[in-house]
């Protein structure tokens, strides 16, 4: 039973979006554990979608389909289909590593690579483009500017990643992400393991990213999706309980499941 | 109730009194073997040591054959050896994992580990130097090898297994082929730890004595070339130790300090930089 | 685990970015030659590896098969050794390989352990690393060391002192006496088991110290509070624990004692007749093919010392299985 409204038009916002990832009858299973059961849903161009629901209700898995980051581990399926413009990305034939290009990840803990902040960024880029110096720079520099982490780190490019302070790193994480220039970009519990300040310069930050970027967020918090995201899944136990823009979630939720749970009664 | 305790205290005393014992007696037998060395072979120091070759009795002589020997041939072993210990260990890690093909070399590998040293000479005999008709460095080289890549698949597989797959995530979600996560990314978290292997199987390869009996055999001159026999100096303390001259004899010892020396300084290097990854 | 995941051909272009993304995958395709030839060079590394045993147990096995063919079994059994004979056997060389490691683990082990708990349990902690560190860097120490130091400084002690005094006691003994008779010489299966024993004692240590610390502290910590003394803590907490996994250790390290040859070549004499008493002088395979390759001619003589090592080859592998077999069992626990 799934509660899927973004269809007739009726939640389009006015920019005449459209739907950059559509999610049809996903079933996911690790091993012969059932983990999704079922999933429609669809991400809106430029809009950012927050997948709320308590430990265990299958938000990050999902996740993790959409940039089919589970095919790294055997024993690990997913069956039904997911469009990314169009095209379904659960196909065998699909190209991995161009998919992933396409589709960034920034994940729960901060993972900065064992190089130089400068490195950091210019190594995904070199995955693709062959650049000269003074264009890589630049290409260096927009994307830590465009993570709010620029004016920090100008001053220490060539400083190991791993010297950063926690936010610092994600931040910088998120800048090596946006540099090779992703189409959607999913974030899974950004912000959980940071402190309060941190946690409001990355909400800041996917604010300004939304409208270039097609953009998921997993988070526990609730008021952080409703902070920063326009529409909201609401998922329990595997499956996708409601999904409508984000203000509708919250102040008039349709099913009792999602009431109970923006409302504090579990969770 | 008294006499039940006064026993056990009894017991424990006795059995104390013998681990110190133990200690006592085995660091002193220890002590004594380094001092000797010490004492031994630093009198025998001099720059001839460095600068003249081997020589036959009654002529100065030095160990300077012997050492560069040693260089080459434990160079050959390390530029076999590093890269087969070190791709086998990555495929243990990354790629073979629980495979029943790395569950075999598993296995493989940890007997070849403490596999004896002349066995292995013999069988590079067989197969390097019996086809080619002479004994030769290369020969002796790929025997080391042999002796320290297994180290080296170890300490590669056991290090490779300490990054944390969240780092490995996060380069795949960049869209990086498997290879390259391997190469730039878990290569180089572990990188002081794949050395530290490295340095480990180099001090075991220097120290070896048997294998070369059969592959370099040893050369009373000094050579360059590795494709025929050469001196090291575990093969020039094996045989001046046996030697009834007292100038020989004394640059055996010499010889013994100087590859103690450097064996332990390797060791030490081994352990400094284990300890420095592990503070990260 | 991650498992690799190389696909064909790309994902087709959106309808925006149709350019870059046709780079992308251009880029990409480049890449995906290297990246399978990378996996190709892992796997054929342990492949390598995975022959490597089989190798050596095949070429020495074709080298000794003259020797066998012609000698059959009695190889195993015989004690000849005349090389213009051409009567070859390996009895002498089997014989002083166990008798040498048997009398060297008779001794290291006790002492072994004995400094291990010293380390775990007694020692003050200031002095745990340092001498923890002391005994590791012994066991790196090359074995000719001990060979050359055994030759020099510690057969003349057995001549004089040891061994005279060992005749005097134990060879006036009934039943055992037997083992200790005969001339002084220094040299002898007794000595050399003795330096081996040195040798292979920081080793056994190291191990066991490792296996000692696996130990859960609340373990102990549980014994000593109701009372318990170090030596009963020892007895029924840590050794029950460790049992596996020290016996493991002492296989290990009886497996080098085995193929050990430049400790015991300098000391044991190199005789070629078994002789009942330790003091005697003997062999071990590993010896007797490092003193007699130089003069081997190919043929019977060659074939013979390849053949010793064949057998020293399985001995050793039957020993170093058993041990890892422990060990596993050992890891499965923890």
């Amino acid at each position: 039973m799934s509660s899927f409204d973004v269809a007739a038009g009726a939640t389009r916002l006015p920019n005449e979006t459209k739907d950059k990832v559509v999610v049809r009858d996903l079933n996911f299973y690790y091993g012969q554990n059932h983990a999704l059961k079922g999933i429609n849903l669809v991400l809106q161009e430029g809009q950012v979608t927050a997948f709320i629901g308590p430990s265990g209700c299958g938000k990050s898995t999902l996740l993790r389909v959409l940039n089919r980051m589970y095919d790294l581990y055997p024993g690990q399926r997913a069956e039904g289909e997911v469009l990314l413009d169009g095209d379904n990305i659960l196909a065998k034939e699909i190209d991995l590593n161009l998919l992933r290009s396409r589709v960034g990840m920034v994940f729960q803990k901060p993972t900065p690579f064992p190089m130089s902040i400068y490195d950091n960024i210019a190594f995904g880029i070199r995955l693709y483009e062959k650049l000269p110096k003074s264009e890589m720079d630049d290409r260096v520099e927009t994307a830590l500017k465009r993570s709010a982490i620029w004016t920090e780190v100008k001053d220490k490019l060539a400083a190991s990643g791993l010297s950063l302070s926690g936010g610092q790193q994600q931040r910088l994480c998120i800048a090596r992400t946006v540099a090779i220039k992703p189409e959607v970009i999913l974030f899974d519990e950004p912000c959980s393991a940071l402190d309060p300040i941190s946690t409001a310069k990355i909400e800041e930050l996917i604010d300004e990213l939304s409208g270039d970027y097609t953009i998921a967020i997993v988070t526990h918090n609730m008021q952080q999706a409703a902070r920063v995201s326009h529409y909201t899944a609401f998922m329990y136990l595997g499956e996708m309980v409601e999904f409508n823009e984000t203000n509708a979630v919250f102040t008039a939720p349709r099913d009792k499941r999602t009431q109970d749970y923006v409302t504090g009664r579990f969770g | 109730m008294t006499g039940l305790y006064s026993g056990r205290k009894r017991r424990n005393f006795v059995w104390t009194v013998l681990a110190y014992a133990a200690t006592a007696l085995g660091l002193t037998m220890l002590v004594i073997i380094l001092a000797t060395l010490i004492w031994n072979g630093f009198g025998g120091l001099s720059l001839d040591v460095f600068t003249k070759n081997t020589a036959p009795p009654g002529v100065v002589g030095g160990l300077l054959n012997s050492i560069v020997g040693s260089l080459i041939t434990t160079g050959i072993g390390l530029v076999i050896g590093a890269p087969l210990g070190i791709l086998a260990g990555t495929y243990l890690a990354e790629y073979g994992r629980y495979s029943r093909v790395a569950v075999a070399v598993r296995f493989i590998n940890d007997i070849l580990l403490s596999a004896p040293s002349i066995v292995i000479g013999l069988f590079i005999y067989e197969l390097l130097v019996v086809p080619v008709g002479h004994f030769s460095a290369i020969a002796g080289g790929v025997a080391l090898a042999v002796l320290g890549a297994p180290i080296m698949v170890r300490t590669t597989e056991d290090m490779l297994n300490l990054v944390p797959n969240t780092l490995r995530e996060a380069a795949s979600a960049l869209g990086m082929p498997r290879s390259l996560v391997i190469r730039h990314v878990a290569y180089r978290a572990v990188l002081s730890g794949i050395v530290t292997g490295v340095l480990l199987a180099v001090a075991r390869m220097t120290g070896e004595t048997a294998p070369l009996i059969f592959t370099a055999l040893g050369n009373s001159l000094f050579t360059l070339d590795p494709r025929g026999p050469m001196s090291s100096l575990p093969l020039i303390i094996y045989e001046f130790a046996r030697s009834p001259y007292a100038e020989q004899q004394k640059l055996a010892w010499t010889g013994a300090l100087i590859l103690t020396f450097a064996v332990l300084t390797l060791s030490i290097a081994a352990r400094a930089l284990s300890a420095q990854t592990r503070q990260k | 685990m991650l498992k690799d995941t190389m696909t064909a051909t790309a994902i087709t272009a959106p309808k925006a970015a149709q350019g870059s993304a046709d780079d992308r995958a251009q880029a990409l395709g480049r890449l995906k030659l290297s990246d399978s030839t990378f996996r190709w060079l892992t796997f054929g590394a342990a492949m390598v590896v995975l022959i490597l045993l089989a190798g050596v147990a095949v070429a020495l096995f074709v080298g000794a098969w003259p020797a066998f063919r012609e000698f059959g079994f009695g190889f195993f059994v015989s004690d000849a050794w005349s090389p213009p004979k051409e009567e070859f056997g390996a009895a002498t060389a089997i014989y002083g390989t166990l008798v040498t490691s048997l009398i060297a683990m008779l001794i290291a082990i006790p002492m072994g352990l004995g400094i291990a708990v010293f380390l775990t349990e007694l020692c003050p902690i200031p002095l745990r690393r340092p001498i923890g560190v002391a005994i590791e860097l012994l066991a790196g120490i090359p074995s000719i060391i001990y060979g050359i130091w055994g030759v020099y400084y510690f057969r003349p002690v057995m001549q004089e002192v040891i061994q005279p005094f060992l005749i005097n006691t134990l060879g006036n003994l009934p039943i055992i006496g037997f083992l200790f008779a005969g001339p002084p010489f220094g040299y002898g299966v007794l000595t050399a088991g003795l330096v081996l024993a040195l040798m292979i004692l920081p080793f056994i240590t190291a191990v066991s110290r490792d296996v000692f610390d696996t130990v859960p502290p609340v373990l102990k910590e549980a014994a000593y509070g109701v009372g318990c003394t170090t030596f009963e803590v020892v007895r029924n907490i840590v050794v029950p624990y460790t049992r596996v996994g020290v016996i493991g250790g002492v296989m290990l390290a009886l497996g080098r004692a085995l193929g050990e040859t430049m400790a015991v070549t300098f000391v044991i004499g190199n005789a070629t007749k078994i002789q009942t008493s330790i003091l005697a002088q003997g062999t071990t395979i590993s010896a007797m093919i490092a003193n007699q390759f130089a003069d081997a001619d190919p043929g019977l003589f060659t074939a013979s010392l390849l053949a010793l090592g064949f057998i020293l080859f399985v001995i050793t592998f039957l020993v170093l299985a058993a041990a890892r077999w422990m060990l596993s069992r050992l890891e499965m626990k923890a």
